[in-house]
């Protein structure tokens, strides 16, 4: 047993509780650099495991304990490539959000990077572990870090979205705890080995299909998927900056790989759940891509487009888990990696807005972007990443996505994905020309701002808010060659637990080469349509609102702002999966 | 959404989910008539193995103690952004004298009230306090009696007032006493590794079932719990008690300069 | 009836998610929100009962047939950082009540648009 496995979740939390005791009495920076040096120590230890558990899983029991006999008595850590990557990938993005929020939270001091470095180890054992009642321990941790978080500014909209959140989240916690109780009363166990096993011998009880109803709920309401999706909208738009980045570039992602793992660790053996996965998952993921592509570009205020354009690509993310074929979850993987580190860049660029022009309003501000230019060259680029454009490891996992749909036979999913891409590319190519070229003038009482003043404090210089940005730009734009490959031996790891990845899953051939670049034609036309809508000829104006106007009639109540919509929908949600599985039974 | 449309959704929603319930309930194994090997391998060893005898604190401090790890952060987490949150509004300079609610009059402490509230703390105190000593014989633990604990601690405002609970619960201590619980429990999980063990491997010397003192690495990592758990709370209960204060007034000499 | 439990259970969950849906006031909603909570430990608590034993503390008895420790293991330390979660969304309760003199979930919303 390697003594590296349990450092990602101890060291952060030791940290925590140094900083706790002592913050007052340390100088002021320290915190911030024992922050940074212990996410970037995090980093390297993940990825010296990511690569380690290529020839076999790191096994890691708790306390000594394993077994008694045949039965599991302790808790285990088995660090498969996946996980591993996904705990170096929560290391950086952690590392660069310290960077970023250098000197923000004064009023606080310490307790920002006490909350963060508990999130942190959260993630880390979330992704790590091999057992299902330290899995929600681990996700309960990763939400009441992410309430308080929220919970920073006072305002009263802070407030209000710091409580729907808590409120979904914490129902969210409930039902994965429920799900629990159906499953241990059926097996004894919670180990996943354990459980797969029991799983594998009778696939269609109940119990299980119960137990998983709740449990995929639940991460699907972490996941911010339809039609648990509203929550998300409202705690970005109040959330700050730095922890709008955690959010959006991994614990959102971090809740969708959740049924991920619990899918092929627990439950791939039950045909019922494969079935409804196949169908009802691909269409959820689908619907997801599109809801949030669309009320992406009905968006003025910049962090709710953001989050809607993360509601959208996890839609993606989730349709490709959902096509459950090897190709697939490397795609998974790779997007993951690419959506999270242009999100994380555009969410730091919105805060570096925020802080520099005092305004997060598309509209009001427009054309103030110049004095902050170079912002709006990667706010350009990232803005084409989402789009689909043809480099980077977004796209990588693109081409592995559409090539895995193909290969299944759902090429309509594919070509949803591309259009939700397109849509929430464009949105965020309008922002760009609107803020940075003054583009776009909105004639009329759209001129006003919405009524709240939001700000941020920029106590620190221009290039430093600019600089983890661009380069976690930098690192999206990489060139996948080894990246992939290590997805496509991650992949067979993550789907048959406990064994090594010796051979890489096959590439499949990408079917259509032209996709990425209709994918960003379509991006820059949507931006261009609406940045010029004074030079459209009137009918087409008309046509769209014909379309778009009762679209927004439709799904603007869904995202009112008031917990109760919220809650019936997450019910009706429940429902919509507890039937599913009951009909394919 | 108006409020009919809202739950006339949930009570669509629940016609689903109904018949998808009782197919559930008639699947269930007979209540109280079905195996628990888990539960059995621990009952028949843990007495064996661990030299306790209350098997939920060695499930909870021993065989399973990494979630209760992750248990005691999320308690710390909460109730860090509780006290950030009504510290961050006000500052934490308030006057002391009780805020007055429009319409409503302001209580005075009887003296039986004073009585037993001065009589009970203490005792409540030492409860709480054996509670937490020796989880591993019988039930209790950290986490049960550092609630009580607290509690007493609120007796005291009960009976005397707020100036002297405030005198007697400073924020500060209170908060490093927190820390230091957290910290106790992860440097014992770190500790076994420095002599080679895995993280939270109960390495120290078993002792005699029975006795006061057993279980090994238990009884630390419970104390650091109990502290833990019991300055949370008593932070939650001095924060919420100053909300009922009202707000500083500028001294006669300062408004007239 | 054997599944008086469950059903409790059941019961427990779904009418706190009504009081959460329909609840005009966020302190009764925090309520609701913990009704929903001992939902789920009724459930676990059920799940570990054995008929006819004891519990699982040997102290003066040797060891043998009592019910499961694990499920009340995890019930136990749950119970505790609900509280504390409740705690932090009252806390948020009272801030809005500061700022907006309401608590009616209803009238709290957050920015549009």
């Amino acid at each position: 047993m390697t003594p590296l496995v349990p450092l990602p979740v101890a060291v952060p939390i030791t940290v925590a509780a140094f900083l706790l005791a002592s913050g007052h009495f340390l100088p002021r920076r320290v915190p911030d650099l024992l922050a940074m040096a212990t996410a970037l120590a995090m980093t390297v230890i993940s990825a010296v495991m990511a690569t380690r558990s290529v020839s076999g899983p790191l096994t890691y029991w708790f306390g000594g304990w394993s077994t008694i006999g045949a039965q599991v008595v302790g808790i285990r850590f088995q660090v498969d490539p996946f996980g591993a990557a996904l705990a170096a990938f929560a290391g950086l993005l952690f590392f660069a959000t310290f960077i970023f929020a250098w000197g923000v939270f004064e009023k606080i001091g310490a307790l920002f990077h006490v909350l963060m470095l508990f999130f942190l180890a959260a993630i880390d054992g979330f992704v790590l572990t091999h057992d299902l009642f330290n899995l929600f321990v681990w996700f309960e941790v990763m939400s009441v870090a992410a309430f308080s978080l929220t919970a920073y500014r006072l305002e009263a909209s802070a407030l209000e979205g710091a409580m729907n959140f808590t409120v979904t989240n914490s129902l969210a916690s409930f039902c994965v705890l429920g799900g629990i109780g159906l499953i241990y009363l059926r097996v004894g166990a919670l180990d996943f080995s354990a459980l797969s096993q029991a799983v594998a011998a009778d696939g269609g009880d109940p119990l299980f299909l119960g137990s998983f109803a709740l449990l995929a709920t639940g991460f699907l309401i972490k996941g911010a998927m339809v039609p648990f999706q509203a929550w998300l909208s409202d705690t970005h738009a109040v959330a700050p900056s730095p922890v709008s980045v955690i959010f959006s570039g991994i614990m959102v992602p971090v809740g969708l790989f959740g049924v991920v793992r619990l899918y092929f660790s627990v439950f791939a053996g039950s045909g019922v759940i494969t079935t409804v996965l196949n169908t009802l998952g691909l269409w959820i993921g689908v619907a997801s891509a599109l809801l949030g592509g669309f009320m992406c570009l009905t968006q003025r205020h910049l962090k709710r487009l953001l989050a809607f354009s993360t509601i959208s690509h996890v839609g993606v993310m989730l349709a490709a888990f959902a096509i459950l074929s090897a190709p697939a979850q490397a795609g998974f993987l790779l997007y993951l990696l690419g959506h999270g580190l242009t999100k994380g860049a555009l969410f730091m660029l919105s805060g570096l807005l925020l802080a520099t022009l005092g305004g997060i309003d598309e509209i009001g501000l427009r054309g103030l972007g110049r004095q902050v230019w170079p912002a709006g060259i990667a706010f350009a680029v990232g803005g084409l990443l989402l789009g689909g454009a043809p480099v980077g490891l977004m796209d990588e996992g693109t081409r592995l996505i559409d090539a895995a749909a193909s290969q299944a036979h759902r090429d309509w999913a594919a070509l949803a994905c591309l259009l939700a891409s397109a849509l929430t590319g464009g949105a965020v190519l309008r922002a760009t020309g609107r803020i940075f070229l003054g583009w776009g003038k909105v004639a009329g009482e759209e001129e006003r701002g919405p009524s709240e003043q939001e700000q941020e404090d920029a106590n620190r210089p221009l290039w430093l808010l600019l600089l983890p940005a661009v380069v976690l730009l930098c690192l999206a734009l990489a060139e996948g060659g080894t990246i992939q490959r290590y997805a496509r031996l991650a992949v067979v790891a993550l789907m048959s637990p406990g064994q090594a990845a010796h051979a890489p899953v096959p590439v499949p051939k990408p079917p259509h080469p032209i996709l990425p670049w209709i994918s960003t034609l379509l991006a820059l036309l949507i931006a261009a349509f609406d940045l010029f809508r004074d030079r459209i000829p009137h009918s087409i104006l008309v046509t769209n609102d014909r379309i778009t106007t009762p679209l927004r009639h439709l799904l603007e109540p869904m995202h009112s702002g008031r917990v109760g919509d919220y809650v019936a929908w997450i019910v009706a949600g429940l429902a919509m999966l507890a039937i599913a599985l009951s009909v394919a039974s | 959404m108006r409020r009919y449309r809202r739950l006339a959704l949930f009570a669509i929603a629940m016609l689903g989910i109904l018949p998808c319930m009782i197919g559930l309930f008639a699947h269930m194994p007979r209540f109280g008539e079905h195996p628990l090997p888990y539960g059995d391998a621990i009952n028949l060893n843990g007495v064996r193995q661990r030299h306790v005898t209350n098997m939920v604190t060695a499930v909870n401090f021993d065989y399973r103690g990494v979630d209760t790890l992750g248990e005691e952060i999320m308690l710390i987490a909460a109730t860090v952004g509780a006290v950030m949150l009504l510290r961050g509004s006000r500052g934490e300079e308030l006057s002391a004298r009780p805020g007055r609610a429009p319409g409503r009059p302001i209580a005075w402490r009887s003296t039986g009230q004073v009585l037993i509230a001065r009589l009970m703390a203490p005792l409540i105190l030492l409860f709480g306090l054996n509670i937490i000593i020796h989880p591993q014989l019988t039930p209790g633990g950290g986490f049960q009696g550092g609630v009580i604990v607290a509690s007493a601690a609120l007796l005291i405002w009960l009976g005397d007032g707020y100036r002297p609970w405030r005198r007697l619960m400073r924020s500060r201590p209170i908060e490093v006493a927190e820390a230091i619980g957290a910290a106790i429990y992860a440097l014992c999980g770190f500790a076994p590794m420095v002599v080679g063990a895995a993280f939270l491997q109960n390495v120290l010397p078993l002792g005699k079932t029975g006795a006061l003192i057993s279980g090994g690495l238990i009884l630390l990592i419970n104390a650091g719990v109990g502290i833990a758990v019991a300055c949370g709370f008593a932070l939650l209960f001095i924060e919420f008690l100053q909300e009922t204060r009202a707000e500083e007034e500028p001294d006669p000499e300062e408004r007239e300069a | 009836m054997n599944w008086i439990p469950w059903l409790l259970a059941g019961w427990l969950f779904f009418v706190g998610i009504y009081g959460v849906i329909s609840s005009r006031n966020y302190v009764h909603l925090v309520g609701c929100l913990a009704v929903v909570q001992s939902s789920t430990y009724v459930l676990l608590l059920s799940v570990g009962y054995r008929q006819g034993a004891g519990p699982p503390i040997f102290f003066h008895i040797p060891p043998g047939r009592a019910v499961d420790p694990v499920v009340q293991a995890l019930v136990l330390t749950d119970i505790v950082v609900g509280a504390t979660i409740s705690a932090l969304l009252l806390a948020l309760a009272l801030q809005v009540h500061k700022v907006k003199g309401t608590l009616d979930p209803d009238q709290l919303r957050p920015l549009r648009r």
